[in-house]
């Protein structure tokens, strides 16, 4: 009888043991999917505003097409590829894609601020200097959600990486690490072209 | 009434004892159901062939037997609960997500989401505390909610989407001030014990499904003519399992609805109270009526949690809730059984007997028993603020420099350094955005920079840990800035830090330890001092203060502490001590509080605010005081 005794109490905090490293996968991979539904808030204002940019620098930057249309052509894979993670975001490669695309969009605006240097009147324009603050604005909270997203992402990550978790990871149906959200820009790899 | 709220977590305590025993009484049961099977599956020797008919041999005391018997049910039935006790231990949300809840965010889009978080936001600064977390049950189409935590710092709110679509604003707002008074009332705590302690005894049910489910599985390969009777036995064992698996739900919901079904009227009654319109609980449970869905809940996991709801989720023999004809009644004799669209009409005074909302007495004793003129004024207190700094108080980003700009002193030595120090440390453009905030915030009286803080802590809970560190740190600098803390300081860090800390740090749900003041005394004088230096400008004006709280308590040998030894550590461990009193000596300590506080002819907002935040802390929040309205 105490032998048996022995043997539930070692079997029960086994158990314990166990069904506490599920339960904190659990929880952590909850905290990031939660996160991921801040950057989504934040990324659709940012999304949002574009068009509005785009119309008010088209009155201005009229022979500026390539420009204008990379913007929202960009801006268009972006809002794709926000759909795609968000439906999923423990689905590693739609939160890369929306990575690269955010990055994308980012470039092609850059691209278009650098270009706007040239029209004063434009930068000027009261609409205008509202949009951009509040594309800033934008950017700073998409960056700081960004930021929590990642911050959640790699405590999970190393959760589910460390002894013992590892071992019965795949068992409890978190096979593979999450995706952090980079904002690769391959724009930046490009130097800026000057034309004189 | 405050003798209702303590009196009614004290009587919340006990019931933890009937349920303790109505569970020991179920595990006894359970054991002897599965002795008996067990008897029966060793002495079955199997079938005559020629007769057809069955053979035993029942040997009815078997002491190995019994103790296998004992082992296994200890096994799976203790070991069921304990998990489930541990995996609560983090809180209502486990709850909520178990039950396939959505967290939703300050700054969502969505009408009927903005429309649901406010209602839950005046109820909660109308009770006194900051908004809880509010999760949606995006599949349930049924009309229902539920609240679960264990203390009011810790709880969330659950409402299916059933439920946030088709109820009007008032009718919503009965629903949420039913699921608040359970907060309110200790409700939560045993609710949740009970879902542990339940759980155990439908493991064994779940294992006897799965096992008939295996003996059909092997049986379909047997061959013909086998006299192999182990898959016999398989699917008898099976059988027997969920026999008693029955017999476990069966107790469960005993114990459920002796412990849970009365406390639903209570909370009803609380509810009406609450609201602006008595109309509204009433209107919801006709509606609930009226649909064909119901208050059902569709996710697996609904039976464990069936007795949190505010309707009655499952169908059960003993059921979780009162009927619903009898509920609608009590909060409206007129109803005639009729479930059509009915205008609703100005309650009848018959209705109201009971419940009628008395002249408004002092406010500690308004603890836990906000009422609907509080509703009104949190309305009121919400809509004063500048709708600049509500809006950046409901994303993560902005909610951060609403705090930081609430700390910006006005003099300049102090404002320059704090403003340095956010420039270098604090993240881009908040420095810009809280100098923005500045000239708003700057106007708001104590109470609504209290309204404020509360209404700012959903957006913070969303933090990554590091964000959370960074912001923790970022505060105690802006604070120590003048080398002193000030009450507003105090009770700011106060009410963040206790609303926060279940999220990012460990924290044990508070046992009740202390029965007497007087194995607190130190603590306790560690609270007065700090209450009585907060309204003195002389030293003999702080010793009388202190005196007069001290008598209130009966522990008149207490001696003013310097304020030297009452800062804010001293303040933080003592409240951390006096959170395991028992909620009757809370009662006490919080009214001796009060009288500390209200010694001097003038009290003044920033006095109120700090015995507010006390009572936040100990889980016993003060409804924000009413026009005219005495402390004590």
């Amino acid at each position: 009888m105490i032998a048996g005794l022995v043997l539930l109490g070692i079997v029960l905090a086994l158990v314990a043991f166990v069904v506490g490293i599920y339960n904190r996968l659990v929880a952590l991979g909850n905290r990031y999917k939660n996160a991921f539904a801040q950057i989504e808030v934040q990324l659709k204002r940012r999304h949002d505003l574009i068009p509005n940019l785009v119309e008010t620098a088209k009155g201005y930057m009229a022979h500026e097409r390539e420009t204008l249309d990379a913007v929202i052509s960009a801006r268009n894979q972006a809002t794709a590829g926000l759909e795609r993670a968000a439906s999923d975001p423990t689905n590693a490669e739609a939160v890369k894609g929306l990575g690269s695309a955010e990055g994308a969009l980012s470039g092609a605006v850059g691209r278009l601020f650098a270009v706007m240097e040239a029209y004063p009147d434009l930068k000027a324009n009261q609409n205008m200097m509202q949009l951009s603050e509040e594309l800033t604005s934008t950017e700073n909270k998409v960056s700081f959600a960004r930021q929590a997203f990642n911050d959640a992402v790699t405590a999970y990550n190393i959760y589910r990486q460390s002894f013992p978790t590892v071992v019965l990871a795949g068992m409890f149906g978190h096979p593979s690490d999450a995706a952090l959200l980079e904002f690769d820009s391959e724009a930046i790899a490009e130097a800026p072209k000057v034309s004189f | 009434m405050a003798t209702n709220f303590f009196e009614n977590q004290d009587r919340a305590r006990k019931k933890t004892s009937l349920l303790v025993f109505l569970f020991a009484a179920a595990v006894v049961a359970i054991l002897a159901t599965l002795y008996a099977l067990a008897v029966l599956v060793v002495g079955f020797q199997g079938q005559d062939p020629s007769t057809g008919a069955m053979r035993w041999n029942l040997d009815w005391w078997s002491p190995e037997l019994l103790s296998q018997a004992t082992l296994f049910t200890l096994f799976v039935v203790g070991g069921g609960s304990l998990y489930k006790i541990a995996q609560l231990r983090a809180g209502g949300s486990v709850v909520a997500e178990g039950l396939g809840g959505r967290l939703l965010h300050a700054d969502t889009l969505d009408p009927n989401e903005r429309k649901l978080l406010n209602v839950v936001e005046e109820m909660a600064i109308a009770s006194g505390t900051a908004t809880p977390p509010v999760y949606l049950l995006d599949r349930e189409v049924g009309i229902n909610a539920f609240a679960a935590g264990f203390t009011p710092n810790d709880a969330v709110i659950g409402v299916t989407r059933g439920c946030a679509e088709a109820l009007t604003r008032d009718e919503l707002q009965g629903v949420i001030a039913h699921e608040f008074s359970h907060i309110l009332n200790g409700d939560m705590r045993l609710n949740l014990r009970l879902i542990g302690v339940i759980y155990g005894i439908l493991i064994i049910g779940m294992l006897g499904y799965w096992l008939l489910r295996s003996a059909a599985w092997s049986g379909a390969g047997h061959r013909r003519n086998n006299r192999d009777n182990s898959g016999a036995v398989l699917l008898a064992v099976g059988f027997g399992l969920m026999v008693i698996g029955f017999l476990g739900t069966f107790f469960g919901n005993l114990i459920k609805a002796s412990v849970s079904r009365q406390r639903e009227f209570f909370a009803d009654a609380s509810a009406v109270q609450f609201t602006r319109n008595p109309d509204g609980i009433a209107g919801a449970l006709k509606k609930i009526a009226g649909l064909a869905a119901g208050s059902r809940i569709d996710h697996p996991n609904a039976p464990e949690a069936s007795h949190m709801f505010f309707g009655r989720a499952l169908p059960s023999l003993f059921a979780t809730h009162p009927p619903l004809e009898e509920r609608i009644r009590r909060l409206d004799p007129t109803f005639d059984g009729k479930l059509s669209e009915s205008v609703s009409e100005p309650a009848a005074a018959g209705a109201m007997s009971g419940f009628a909302a008395g002249p408004a007495g002092a406010a500690v004793n308004q603890i836990g028993a906000a009422t609907s003129a509080h509703v009104d004024q949190a309305a009121r207190l919400i809509a004063s603020l500048p709708s600049e700094v509500t809006r950046a108080a409901y994303e993560t980003w902005g909610a951060r420099a609403v705090i930081y700009s609430l700390l910006i002193a006005d003099e300049d030595p102090t404002r320059r350094q704090q403003l340095e120090w956010l420039r270098k440390y604090a993240d881009d453009g908040v420095l810009d955005e809280t100098e923005r905030l500045i000239p708003m915030v700057g106007g708001l009286g104590a109470t609504q920079r209290m309204t404020l803080i509360d209404l700012v802590i959903p957006a913070l809970r969303e933090l990554s840990q590091t964000q959370y560190r960074a912001f923790k740190d970022n505060v105690g600098a802006l604070v120590a800035a003048d080398r002193k803390i000030d009450v507003f300081e105090w009770t700011l860090q106060r009410i963040l830090w206790q609303h926060l800390a279940p999220v990012f740090e460990t924290v044990r749900p508070t046992r009740t330890r202390f029965r007497s003041l007087a194995r607190v005394a130190p603590a306790c004088a560690v609270v007065l001092s700090t209450l009585a230096w907060a309204g003195a400008r002389t030293r003999t004006a702080a010793e009388s203060a202190f005196a007069r709280g001290a008598n209130d308590l009966g522990l008149s040998d207490l001696r003013l502490i310097e304020p030297e030894q009452s800062g804010l550590d001293d303040l933080d461990g003592a409240l951390a001590l006096l959170d395991g009193l028992a909620p009757l000596r809370k009662g006490e300590l919080l009214h001796a509080c009060a009288v500390a506080a209200g010694a001097d002819s003038e009290i003044t907002d920033r006095e109120v605010e700090l015995v507010r935040a006390t009572a936040d802390s100990l889980g016993c929040p003060m409804p924000p005081l009413l026009a005219g309205q005495a402390l004590v």
